[in-house]
């Protein structure tokens, strides 16, 4: 497993908003130990439904918890203020849920996180999971269960889905981290390649892409000279039509560049093995897994 | 190279809004960056507004690209020859963009063409000063572009190591120098995608001016942009209407030419809904993410949407109910099919509150499909039966 376990301890900033509130239940029921909760003006209240303290602010949070993530469930024009806030009070990996943040603050958000050396997931994600120990964020976690499977995308339903197919046909996960669909964000796939890599819990690893960047293409090239276990991936977007942005603010597919078949082809090339269905992802990792075993 | 940007392409189909060039000249100006001289008209009687000299630049106001290429720019050495080019270039419609209105200034005597943009560099994570000495319609082809990433905080050596990057020298590197910095500074204020001047030019008395502009704002950011308030209506005139509707009601619609409808939560499972359609032989109809927390009004909306395509011979609804509630979509699909008892339908639900579901869809007539792809396989085979 990778980044979070069962010992992480959580913050989550906008916890008493409508979704943060929802989704902060739903992450105790997991087991995740979400230790406090921040929304400025709301100090000394608790999480509504939860015996989870808020705190006004982070560092006040941090000092009185102990906790060592953050998770953001802010209104998108106030998370840079709460990342950069998370960020100054020693907060080492944020996970950032919200959606439509302007690219300029999440930009300045990723160089300050940068700067200090933090790990940012996100924005515009659904989170990271270690089934069976831990959840951050909105992933839903019935449908994953504990195993040797890395899985890391750029989409969220798509990753539940493709999750879900694993599940069924017994193939658990390690850890799964949804990096975003935002063509800005803190988190690109060699980061979550390299924990996989090393991570001696991870046997297979499922990256999951999208058109539109090249992000894929530099995941290719990352994992030829990288990554020595096998990778399966599956690239959403074969048949989105040129210059239309599909749902996610990076799915685009400009000038002929981004599109699903030149992911595939550089995937390809650098021996991953492309499935073309989320069931065919399960099959393709049921097979390598009984290979290793042979080996 | 990692300059590569969605915008910088004229793909003319951009979902951002895009400014016409005399909004973008506008904004230039208000941030001290030099344009020339200008009026806008929609007819030939107000050209007895001129106040400046023959030839005059006539331009289309279109929010495409290609203008130039498609006769969208013209040059009139007289009133006479100006008046006989207002109704025509009135009427035109380029990559789909209808003529807006005209913007006229004087012809300027150019001595040298340059190319200077800011826009997001998706692969740095950061901004980025595009530019090229030598500059001209097809900057994508260009071989002399330089980039420079802007690092944040911005300070403005970064603008002057761009002007240098670009070969030049004395007071012309500090001109330049100078609109970069303001064109950055234009760019992070107004949140936008994409400033753009092409060409930036030399006049023959050393001037520097941005002779053409483009400017894409960003869509999450309107809600605090006040200057840009009530502007998205009117910049969304050459979306398709069903296209521009579902923007309104926040859905993300774009229409295919297939019959097979296909609406799910979320962008990735769409698309990969849509690719397997595709897989096993159908021809999806549409693209529509109806976000991933949608609510029976919005799951509702989206159906509504897709069913008055008249191309959609069947729609295929696939929910993975994550954070949505299958029992939320269920309300929305019993409530549709009391009022289209005909429309052919096939439903793959499955997640939170799925047993809730099944029972109340039992009773409408609807079958589940819990399975993805045997849902894909009974929508495409619904597609090819005759009607």
């Amino acid at each position: 497993m990778i980044f979070v376990n069962k010992n992480t301890k959580v913050l989550v900033q906008g916890a008493t908003g409508k979704m943060g509130a929802a989704h902060t239940k739903r992450m105790i029921a997991y087991g995740t130990q979400v230790v406090g909760g921040v929304t400025p003006g709301k100090g000394g209240t608790l999480v509504p439904d939860t015996k989870i303290k808020v705190y006004d602010t982070v560092k006040e949070a941090k000092d009185a918890t102990g906790a060592t993530c953050s998770v953001l469930f802010v209104p998108p024009y106030l998370a840079l203020d709460a990342g950069v806030e998370a960020i100054e009070a020693g907060i080492s990996l944020l996970v950032v849920i919200t959606e439509g943040i302007p690219p300029q603050d999440t930009a300045k958000l990723v160089s300050y996180a940068r700067l200090k050396g933090i790990r940012m997931i996100g924005p515009n994600c659904p989170g990271v999971i270690t089934p069976g120990e831990t959840l951050l964020g909105i992933l839903p976690g019935m449908i994953f269960k504990p195993g040797p499977v890395g899985m890391v995308s750029r989409s969220g339903t798509l990753t539940y889905e493709i999750a879900l197919a694993l599940t069924d046909a017994d193939q658990g996960q390690s850890t799964c981290v949804g990096i975003g669909g935002d063509p800005v964000k803190g988190m690109e796939y060699p980061e979550v390649l390299t924990a996989f890599n090393n991570d001696n819990d991870t046997e297979v690893i499922v990256l999951i892409g999208e058109i539109g960047g090249n992000a894929e293409e530099e995941a290719a090239q990352f994992v030829k000279q990288n990554v020595n276990k096998p990778v399966v991936a599956y690239i959403a977007g074969q048949t989105a039509p040129p210059g239309k942005r599909m749902g996610h603010a990076g799915a685009i597919i400009s000038g002929g560049k981004g599109t699903a078949e030149s992911k595939m082809q550089a995937m390809r090339e650098a021996g991953i093995e492309v499935a073309l269905t989320p069931s065919e992802v399960a099959e393709k990792v049921k097979k390598l897994r009984t290979q290793l075993v042979k080996k | 190279m990692q300059m590569v940007t969605s915008h910088i392409e004229s793909d003319g189909a951009e979902t951002n809004m895009n400014l016409y060039e005399w909004e973008a000249k506008r904004i230039f100006a208000d941030w001290g960056i030099s344009v020339p001289q200008s009026i806008r008209i929609t007819r030939e009687e107000e050209l007895s507004k001129v106040n400046f000299d023959f030839p005059l630049t006539i331009k289309c106001q279109v929010l495409s690209g290609g203008r130039g290429k498609a006769g969208g720019i013209q040059f009139a050495k007289d009133l006479k020859e100006a008046q006989s080019l207002v109704g025509k270039l009135m009427a035109m419609t380029i990559g789909g963009s209808k003529t807006e209105s005209l913007l006229i200034e004087p012809k300027v005597a150019i001595k040298h063409e340059m190319y200077l943009s800011v826009t997001m560099d998706r692969a740095r994570g950061c901004p980025v000063y595009i530019a090229a000495k030598e500059g001209g319609i097809e900057i994508e082809s260009n071989k002399s572009i330089i980039t420079e990433p802007i690092p944040y905080p911005f300070q403005p050596y970064v603008a002057r190591n761009l002007a240098k990057k670009m070969g030049l020298s004395g007071a012309l590197l500090n001109k330049v120098a100078s609109i970069a910095e303001r064109l950055y500074k234009l760019f992070d204020q107004l949140d936008l995608d994409l400033a753009e001047i092409n060409p930036l030019v030399i006049t023959q008395s050393d001037e520097v001016i941005a002779l053409d502009g483009k400017i894409i704002v960003n869509d999450d950011a309107l809600g605090r942009q006040k200057m840009f308030d009530g502007w998205q209506e009117k910049h969304m005139a050459d979306l398709p209407e069903r296209e521009r509707k579902a923007k309104k009601q926040g859905l993300n619609l774009v229409e295919l030419d297939g019959n097979i409808g296909i609406i799910c939560n979320g962008a990735g499972l769409t698309m990969a809904t849509m690719d397997m359609v595709k897989n096993f032989g159908g021809n999806p109809g549409n693209f529509l993410d109806a976000g991933g927390g949608s609510d029976q009004e919005k799951t509702l909306a989206a159906i509504e949407l897709v069913n008055e395509n008249p191309n959609v011979k069947v729609i295929l609804l696939n929910i993975l109910g994550g954070i949505t509630a299958c029992d939320e979509v269920a309300h929305a699909l019993v409530e549709f099919m009391k009022k289209n008892p005909k429309r052919s339908m096939v439903v793959r639900l499955r997640g939170n509150n799925q047993d809730k579901a099944e029972k109340m869809l039992a009773d409408s007539g609807l079958k589940l499909f819990p399975d993805l792809e045997n849902a894909v396989k009974e929508a495409v085979s619904k597609s090819k039966v005759a009607v």
